[in-house]
């Protein structure tokens, strides 16, 4: 990741998209292997076989689903930014709702609703966590006062060995 | 900021008129500046890069937009063939209303995510073998592209039998070098000028 940064708005949303889009190909590639491997005839070739199969069919379906989530969430995103003139959490946990919501559209009020309540607390979830890390990679940054001795318990004693100054 | 700027100011009278720009000009100039301003350039770009960075931006760096960009041509076009296809679809069956509203919508999803999930893994594999090959070999140059494009198409159509594959991995290899050829047209311009005979 050494070399990736964030694009400025319009663009992100076709990163992100991409983005999505390998997520998916590549988490539904393995999560299919595994399918295709278990559930296809015995027999090692066979299951290989299924396996790819099952990987072939299925999995830039669901690589399509998470782009087309991570596209309208970018987009969504993106139209907050330029409307609220300000970048914070509670922009992606708008999208995230807004999102969740949108997508699940053509499956009646009941379903928008249940689907904008799980993408709203997943990303408030996400930025929950991202704010916890900013936090406690924070803390090894705070400026250190140098530790200060009791200037009382000195008293008359020389300091044993080390340097000493003639 | 006229007093800086004026012609008996005490710190620009050691620049004088042996600058580089013309005498009627007088650059701002300070104490905490120790040279002549005039010597930077002023009317063309400036371009900062990196020491020891590459000159363009990496392969991984852009495959994300790539990736997203080819899934949403992939959609846009498979949405339109899908609509077209509806279109048609709908007026043989003779339907009207809710009804062919309905199969439109369907026709048009299901064409144009299935164009688009298409366009959108080649994408992926394309710039995984661009990446790996930039990463091993450490340049990226149009070789990276040429067989990051064979190979794609080779692996694409790979479960479709030998022959498929070939053919896939001939389509990957033309596009790929018409490509490389548009993308370095100046450098090959440039060779027939160098050399005439």
């Amino acid at each position: 990741m050494e070399e990736y940064t964030r694009e400025p708005c319009p663009w992100r949303i076709v990163d992100d998209c991409g983005g999505a889009f390998t997520m998916g190909l590549i988490g539904g590639g393995v999560f299919q292997s595994i399918k295709g491997f278990r559930n296809a005839p015995s027999g090692i070739n066979k299951r290989l076989i299924g396996s790819v199969t099952a990987i072939k069919q299925r999995s830039p379906i669901i690589a399509g689903n998470f782009a087309v989530w991570g596209g309208m969430f970018s987009t969504i995103d993106c139209a907050l930014i330029h409307m609220r003139k300000k970048e914070d959490p509670w922009n992606s946990i708008i999208s995230g709702a807004a999102t969740g919501g949108i997508l699940a559209a053509r499956n009646g009020l009941p379903a928008m609703a249940g689907s904008a309540l799980i993408g709203g607390v997943l990303l408030a979830l996400i930025e929950g966590v991202g704010i916890l890390f900013t936090r406690l990679s924070a803390e090894q940054f705070q400026p250190q006062l140098p530790p200060m001795e009791d200037p009382q318990s000195l008293g008359e004693q020389q300091p044993p060995g080390g340097y000493a100054f003639q | 900021m006229s007093s800086l700027n004026d012609s008996n100011d005490v710190y620009s009278s050691n620049y004088g008129s042996t600058s580089g720009i013309a005498a009627n000009f007088r650059p701002f100039s300070s104490p905490y500046l120790n040279y002549d301003p005039g010597y930077i350039p002023q009317n063309q770009p400036e371009f900062i890069f990196l020491d020891g960075g590459s000159k363009q931006r990496g392969r991984f760096e852009l495959a994300f937009g790539q990736i997203g960009g080819s899934c949403m041509i992939g959609a846009t076009f498979g949405g339109a063939s899908g609509f077209y296809n509806g279109l048609k679809a709908t007026t043989l069956a003779g339907q009207t209303g809710k009804l062919r509203r309905t199969q439109l919508l369907n026709h048009i999803m299901k064409k144009g995510s299935a164009t688009a999930n298409t366009f959108g893994s080649v994408a992926v594999i394309y710039s995984a073998f661009g990446v790996f090959l930039s990463w091993a070999r450490g340049t990226d140059d149009e070789i990276n592209t040429v067989v990051a494009a064979t190979a794609t198409g080779c692996l694409y159509k790979s479960t479709a039998g030998l022959r498929r594959c070939g053919l896939g991995g001939a389509v990957g290899f033309g596009a790929s070098v018409l490509y490389a050829l548009w993308n370095s047209r100046d450098k090959l311009s440039s060779l027939r000028q160098f050399n005439p005979a």
